[in-house]
């Protein structure tokens, strides 16, 4: 079952792990919106960690505006991150 | 933290170079790597995000000076000697 639906706002945590992670650093602390989930698939970091049976999650891809990441550019950005790279952002805005 | 290979947005690289009709491999060696990797990830060697976490383990200034395949050739040696399947020499 997703927890994130299609349209919501999330933003990335502002992680900065030690191993492996597929979380680009320059989406990190960045607020996109969820365009769908891609179904559940084994944590990458846990994964490349060694760990014996890996969690699984659901992957989505979220989108950002070009301009909130680098300042500049008219399109979108799309990445897709596994649901406990990202956080939703509440209603105020926080 | 971040490492060598986190580069996505980051100026100063230069413009990626589109080459026209390229072939997958530039070398019959880099073919050699591509499938001795797969066949390590078939046979559960280990697993394909290892061996992602193995080329960015590689030094900077190693990484940044290595072609694209000699980064893989690296860290599937880094990987079979931590398994004790590849010995010096």
């Amino acid at each position: 079952m997703a927890e994130f639906r299609a349209g919501e706002r999330v933003r990335v945590r502002a992680v900065d792990p030690v191993g492996h992670t597929r979380v680009p650093r320059y989406v990190r602390g960045h607020r996109g919106r969820i365009v769908e989930c891609q179904g559940r698939w084994a944590l990458a970091d846990e994964c490349a960690a060694g760990v014996a049976e890996p969690r699984t999650e659901p992957v989505y891809t979220v989108a950002f505006a070009a301009a909130d990441l680098w300042g500049e550019g008219g399109h979108e950005v799309t990445v897709d991150l596994w649901e406990s790279y990202i956080e939703r952002v509440q209603e105020d805005g926080a | 933290m971040s490492r060598v290979n986190d580069v996505g947005g980051q100026s100063g690289f230069g413009a990626l170079e589109i080459e026209a009709d390229e072939p997958p491999f530039h070398a019959d060696w880099e073919a050699r790597v591509f499938a001795l990797n797969s066949v390590l990830v078939r046979n559960g060697v280990y697993r394909l995000d290892e061996f992602r976490d193995a080329v960015e383990r590689m030094a900077p200034q190693e990484y940044l000076a290595a072609s694209y395949y000699e980064r893989w050739l690296h860290a599937i040696e880094t990987l079979l000697a931590e398994r004790g399947l590849l010995g010096d020499g």
